[in-house]
């Protein structure tokens, strides 16, 4: 029987007057790996931002392991164990990748605790490890995106949202980050929450998958099974 | 002018202007810290440093009978006017800026000058009711006194300073050496600590400093009292360097370090101290036009005299203004996708 960790019952918010979510209702279980696909402006970004607290729901309930989340500040609901890495990975720039880890274990305040993570984040990219000391703006969009993901694992995240992990990056890099993310799912038992534009991609690792189009769900399931749909496979999977 | 006689004349007139430009600095890395972390101007500084003054005033008043070494009368007077220009300070934003957080900049920009003119006249209601208008500093014996004596008496710092000619008072170097060990103070909290990453962090993109479980309120609230605290320093200094302030003070040297701040680059620690003491340092020299004047024949320099140098800051803020906007260290706007 799984076990839901995440639960978002009938969410509207807005950008000022624009409806970005008309309604979002959905589900992701402790253990999963949960795609959510659609297009351009249909509402994933917002999505994300709406259940780490950058954005404020109008409307709706949002729980995380039982406990309500909506409307509460991003810096609390991050403490109760949400990691997001946000769309454009938005690392600290004029900071170097080490300070760019400081801040996000910035909860964290055993000093030793801080320093194994980080080492476990060179662990998984051992090319951060190579940039300890440049600053994270000068680094390629493969390596800030690595700098992104480490950095929200520096509080070891129950769940992780990711934002466009794929966005910009070479096929090489897209591989390495997948990787990394079932690696992180089924040896740590980190739930996933996936945005992703390439959804050929998200449907291969994703247990189960959300269709996303103009602010509502269209389409739910396991991520096998959407990845067979026709209408799906037209839209979103590039099949004529 | 002989030569033998040029050299330590500027050679004066160099560290006289780096002992005014540590004020400037410091009071101009209040500007910065604040707009870093809120891209406003925060025109109420001239004032929280004027507090800072106004409460070294009151401490080394208090304290003249008192038999005590001058330098711990000195310490308390610092204390005390960083507590409670820092706290001023953090008080304002609560007060004035952060209600009008997601207004057009103007606004508060507006405010801070609101909040800069109550303040001088809170300042100058309560020195009035003690019937007092300019404060003039009595500081602890010895503090005026040069330096170091005849020059065969000094040593270290004391003995490279009369080896080039220099003479200052004690309290010259007091305000070298609290404005270095500020500095250092300051570089370290902000580029060592948990705090001080968190507020860079802040300064850098609130949103996502937030995703870190990062407040950032806080973290203003943390710049801000930061910001005063040295605002507090830099109003002692100031008013020992010049021994008298009123309410109205804050304004010439407070627009001199915004200047300052966006010659050495807005934002940028480094920039405003490297801005304050350029600045400090061309104050003085356009004080002493006439002697350029006269080595250079051109008679007319000497009608330039010591009332203009305070000029300089705003021909600099001008020509910044229109060659090089980001200042000497500071960045472009220009953000990479």
């Amino acid at each position: 029987m799984p076990k839901p960790m995440l639960e978002l019952d009938n969410v509207h918010t807005y950008y000022d007057h624009i409806h970005a979510l008309k309604g979002i209702s959905l589900t992701v279980n402790e253990g999963e790996i949960v795609a959510l696909i659609g297009g351009n402006g249909a509402g994933k970004t917002t999505t994300l931002r709406t259940i780490s607290g950058m954005m404020k729901p109008r409307t709706g309930s949002m729980t995380f392991e039982g406990q309500t989340i909506a409307g509460i500040p991003a810096h609390h609901i991050m403490q109760k164990g949400i990691s997001h890495v946000p769309e454009g990975r938005r690392i600290f720039k004029d900071m170097s990748v080490r300070e760019n880890l400081d801040v996000g274990a910035y909860t964290v305040t055993d000093r030793t605790l801080i320093e194994s993570r980080i080492q476990e984040g060179f662990g998984f990219f051992p090319r951060l490890k190579e940039r300890e000391h440049q600053l994270g703006g000068t680094m390629s969009g493969g390596e800030q995106q690595m700098l992104a993901i480490a950095r929200a694992l520096m509080v070891a995240p129950r769940l992780l949202l990711l934002d466009e992990p794929s966005m910009g990056l070479s096929p090489l890099f897209v591989e390495a980050i997948f990787d990394i993310i079932v690696k992180l799912n089924k040896e740590r038992g980190t739930t996933v929450l996936l945005v992703e534009q390439n959804a050929n991609m998200a449907l291969q690792i994703a247990h189960r998958a959300y269709v996303l189009q103009t602010g509502e769900i269209k389409l739910s399931g396991n991520a096998a099974d959407i990845a067979q749909d026709e209408s799906v496979r037209k839209a979103y999977l590039g099949d004529e | 002018m002989e030569l033998s006689t040029l050299l330590p004349f500027l050679a004066n007139v160099i560290v006289g202007g780096l002992v005014l430009g540590f004020v400037y600095a410091i009071i101009a890395l209040g500007y910065t810290m604040v707009y870093g972390v809120l891209q406003l101007i925060n025109f109420a500084h001239s004032e929280v440093f004027v507090t800072g003054a106004v409460v070294g005033f009151e401490v080394f008043r208090v304290l003249a009978p008192v038999s005590m070494n001058g330098y711990l009368k000195l310490l308390i007077a610092l204390l005390a006017a960083m507590t409670i220009s820092g706290l001023l300070n953090v008080i304002i934003e609560r007060l004035a800026y952060r209600p009008l957080r997601g207004a057009p900049k103007l606004v508060p920009l507006i405010t801070a000058i609101g909040v800069s003119l109550i303040l001088q006249d809170v300042l100058r209601v309560i020195e009035g009711f003690q019937g007092r208008f300019d404060l003039t500093y009595t500081l602890p014996t010895g503090f005026a006194a040069p330096f170091c004596g005849p020059e065969s008496s000094c040593v270290g710092f004391g003995k490279f300073l009369t080896g080039i000619g220099v003479s200052l008072q004690l309290k010259d170097v007091i305000l070298i050496v609290v404005s270095l060990l500020s500095l250092a103070v300051l570089n370290y909290i902000v580029n060592r600590t948990r705090m001080g990453k968190a507020i860079r962090a802040v300064a850098q993109d609130r949103v996502t400093a937030g995703l870190m479980g990062i407040d950032g309120n806080r973290m203003i609230s943390a710049t801000f009292l930061i910001g005063g605290a040295l605002g507090g320093i830099s109003g002692v200094l100031f008013g020992m360097k010049f021994g008298t302030v009123n309410a109205y003070s804050g304004f010439i040297p407070g627009v001199t370090a915004f200047t300052a701040a966006v010659l050495g680059g807005i934002g940028s620690i480094p920039g405003a101290v490297l801005g304050g003491l350029l600045l400090g340092v061309l104050e003085k020299l356009i004080g002493v036009s006439n002697v350029f004047g006269e080595l250079l024949g051109i008679k007319n320099l000497a009608v330039i005299d010591d009332s203009y140098s305070k000029l300089g800051a705003f021909i600099a803020l001008v020509l910044i203004l229109i060659f090089k906007p980001t200042g000497l260290l500071g960045k472009s706007n220009v953000e990479k996708v």
